[in-house]
C-alpha cells in the first residue's frame, strides 16, 4: 500500500509518513508523535489550570496540584493529544502543499507499526481537494433558444386571462357544449340506487371532460327543468371496480342551463387587471411587457442550465465525499424546513440526506468548477454590476430606492446579488466561448417546460 | 482489636474534610481530618478509623464547630454543630481517599 512513501524526521520530531490514496481524492498520513512532549504539555497544561481551577474548600488557585491533576489529568492529556495531532497534521499538510478538505478522521495505529512504547501512533485519513483542470469548452455546443413576443402571443395570453374569468348566465335554451349545468340525478343498477349514484344540484361544465362522455352527451341537448331517464354503460376501466363494465340507469333532471359568457376585452376588464384608467392600449402593453419578463427570465434558465451541464461534462471531477455529504445534509435540512413551513408536521417524515446524494454531487462539483473558473478568467462579480442588477430588480417595484436600501443593507443579500452576477457572468464566458446555435422556439414550448 | 460494637463504629465517620487546612494538616503532620457525628468520642473514632482505613492510628484531636446562628424573619435559629476530628497516623501511613476507601 505505501507507495509513496516518506519518512521525514522534523523539527519537532514528528514522525510522518505520506500515503498514497485509496480513493483518487482519500490520502492517508501516519504521524506519530513522542510521548514525552505530550507529557510535558499536560503539565503545562494542569499548572495553568491549577492557577484558577475552583473546588469547594480551597480557595481558587489553592488546589493542591494532586487534586487537580486528578480531577483534570484526562482532560488535559485528551487535549494535548488533540492540540499536538493538530498541529503535527497541520504542519504536514502545509509542507505537503494538500488542500484538505472536512476534517481528518484519526485512527490510532494498532498491529505491527505500533511497536515503540515511546512514540503515539495514528494516521490521519482525509480528503483533499480535487485539482480543476479546465476542459475545452470550446467543442461544446449550446443551443440558445430565441423568442420575441409578438402580439399573437398578447393575444394568446389575454384569451386566458378572459377564460379564468368567464361568468355563467341562465340561457332558456336547450343545453350545449360549454354551458354549465345544475342537475338532480339518480343512478339505478337492477332498479336499485347504488352507493354514489345520486347528487342534487350538481354542477357539470359541459365538454370539460370531467363527466363520463356518455353522461354529458346525455345531457346535451336538455333545456332547464326538463327530465330524461336513459341507460347508460361504464367503461371496462372505470375506476369504481363494481361499477366498471356494468349499465345502469340514470334519471336526471335539469334545474338549469346556463351559458357561458367570457367577458368582453373593454375598460372593465383592463381595471380588473389593474390598469386604472382601462385604456386598452396600455393593458396590452402590460401584458406584453410581463410577458417579455417572464419569456426572458425562462431562455435565461435555460440557458443557464444548458451551460452548466457543457461544464459539468468537459471537466470530469471527482467530489470529495465530506463535501456531497455536507451538501446532502445541507438539502435534507432545507427540504424538512420547507416542510415545516407549509405546515406538516415534520417529525414523522424520515428525510434522508442520501436521497439528495446524486443533486449533492451534481451542486458541488459545479461548485467546484465554476469558483475555478472565476478565479481563471476573473469573473467575479464587480460592484457596479452587481449595482446593475440590483437596480434591474428593484425597477419592477414601486418604490426602487427602498428595494436597492433593502439589498445593500445586509451583507447576505448582498452575497445572493453577487453571486446571480457572478453565475451570469460564468454563463456569458461559456456563450463567448462555446459553440452556438440559435433555435426559435414557440410560445408555447417554451411556457410549458418551465412548469 | 477494639471493644467497640462494630455498627456503631460504622456509623463514627460522616465524612473527610477535603480543605485547604486539611491538606495543609496533612502534609505537616500526618494528620486527616473527618467530619464525624456529634456524638463521637476520640477512643471511637480512632477505632473506626482503624476499622474502615486498615491504618495504625497514633492520636486523635477532636473539635466542635458552632453551628451558625441564623434569623429568619423574627426567629432565630441555629445550625447544627459538627464534630470535627484531626486523626493522626503513625509515621509511613497514608489514607487515600481517591482509590476506594471512604465512609
Amino acid at each position: 500500500m505505501q507507495i509513496n512513501q516518506e519518512n521525514a524526521v522534523d523539527s519537532t520530531g514528528v514522525d510522518v509518513a505520506l500515503n498514497a490514496a485509496v480513493n483518487s481524492l482519500e490520502r492517508r498520513i501516519d504521524l506519530s508523535l513522542p510521548l514525552a512532549a505530550i507529557d510535558q504539555d499536560v503539565a503545562q497544561r494542569l499548572k495553568h489550570l491549577a492557577r484558577t481551577v475552583k473546588m469547594p474548600g480551597f480557595r481558587p488557585g489553592k488546589v493542591p496540584f494532586k487534586m487537580v491533576t486528578q480531577q483534570y489529568g484526562r482532560d488535559a492529556r485528551s487535549e494535548a493529544i488533540g492540540a499536538a495531532i493538530e498541529k503535527s497534521f497541520g504542519e504536514k499538510v502545509r509542507e505537503q502543499k494538500l488542500r484538505v478538505v472536512g476534517y481528518p478522521r484519526f485512527e490510532p495505529k494498532t498491529g505491527e507499526g505500533a511497536a515503540d512504547p515511546l512514540m503515539l501512533e495514528f494516521c490521519a485519513v482525509f480528503e483533499v481537494y480535487p485539482e480543476v483542470v479546465l476542459g475545452d469548452i470550446t467543442g461544446c455546443e449550446i443551443e440558445k433558444p430565441a423568442l420575441t413576443v409578438t402580439e399573437a402571443e398578447v393575444d394568446q395570453t389575454l384569451e386566458v386571462l378572459r377564460k379564468q374569468r368567464v361568468t355563467y348566465v341562465a340561457a332558456p335554451r336547450p343545453a350545449a357544449s360549454g354551458d354549465r349545468v345544475v342537475i338532480d340525478f339518480f343512478g339505478r343498477r337492477n332498479g336499485e340506487l347504488f352507493p354514489g349514484g345520486e347528487g342534487h344540484d350538481f354542477e357539470i361544465i359541459l365538454g370539460a371532460g370531467k363527466m363520463l362522455a356518455d353522461f354529458e352527451a346525455a345531457v346535451t341537448g336538455l333545456s332547464s327543468g326538463a327530465g330524461k331517464t336513459f341507460d347508460l354503460t361504464f367503461p371496462a376501466d372505470y375506476q369504481a371496480p363494481d361499477l366498471a363494465g356494468q349499465t345502469v340507469q340514470f334519471e336526471v333532471t335539469v334545474k338549469s342551463v346556463e351559458s357561458s359568457q367570457l367577458p368582453d376585452l373593454d375598460a372593465e376588464f383592463a381595471k380588473s387587471l389593474g390598469v386604472a384608467d382601462g385604456d386598452l392600449a396600455k393593458m396590452r402593453d402590460e401584458v406584453r411587457a410581463n410577458l417579455e419578463r417572464e419569456v426572458k427570465k425562462r431562455l435565461q434558465e435555460r440557458i443557464k442550465s444548458q451551460v452548466m451541464d457543457a461544464l459539468l461534462a468537459v471537466n470530469p471531477l471527482t467530489v470529495p465525499k465530506a463535501m456531497v455529504d455536507q451538501e446532502s445534509r445541507q438539502m435534507a435540512e432545507a427540504a424538512l424546513r420547507d416542510m415545516e413551513s407549509r405546515g406538516m408536521s415534520v417529525k414523522n417524515v424520515p428525510v434522508e440526506p442520501s436521497w439528495f446524494t446524486e443533486q449533492a454531487k451534481r451542486r458541488t462539483s459545479l461548485g467546484i468548477i465554476v469558483a475555478e473558473l472565476v478565479k481563471e478568467k476573473a469573473l467575479a462579480a464587480k460592484p457596479e454590476q452587481v449595482r446593475a442588477l440590483i437596480d434591474d430588480f428593484a425597477a419592477t417595484y414601486e418604490d426602487p430606492a427602498e428595494v436597492v436600501r433593502w439589498y445593500y443593507s445586509q451583507p447576505e443579500r448582498l452575497a445572493e446579488a453577487e453571486g446571480l452576477v457572478m453565475e451570469n457572468n460564468v454563463v456569458d464566458w461559456v456563450l463567448g466561448n462555446a459553440r452556438i446555435k440559435e433555435k426559435q422556439l414557440s410560445f408555447d414550448e417554451l411556457m410549458g417546460s418551465g412548469k | 482489636m477494639s471493644n467497640f460494637n462494630q455498627e456503631r463504629l460504622l456509623q463514627v465517620l460522616r465524612a473527610p474534610q477535603i480543605s485547604e487546612k486539611a491538606t495543609y494538616v496533612a502534609d505537616k503532620n500526618e494528620q486527616v481530618v473527618f467530619i464525624v457525628s456529634s456524638d463521637a468520642t476520640k477512643p471511637e473514632v480512632k477505632a473506626a478509623v482503624e476499622l474502615l482505613f486498615k491504618v495504625a492510628v497514633k492520636s486523635v484531636q477532636i473539635s466542635v464547630l458552632k453551628g451558625k446562628a441564623k434569623r429568619f424573619g423574627r426567629f432565630m435559629g441555629r445550625r447544627n454543630d459538627v464534630k470535627k476530628a484531626f486523626v493522626c497516623l503513625m509515621p509511613g501511613q497514608e489514607i487515600n481517599f481517591a482509590e476506594g476507601g471512604g465512609v
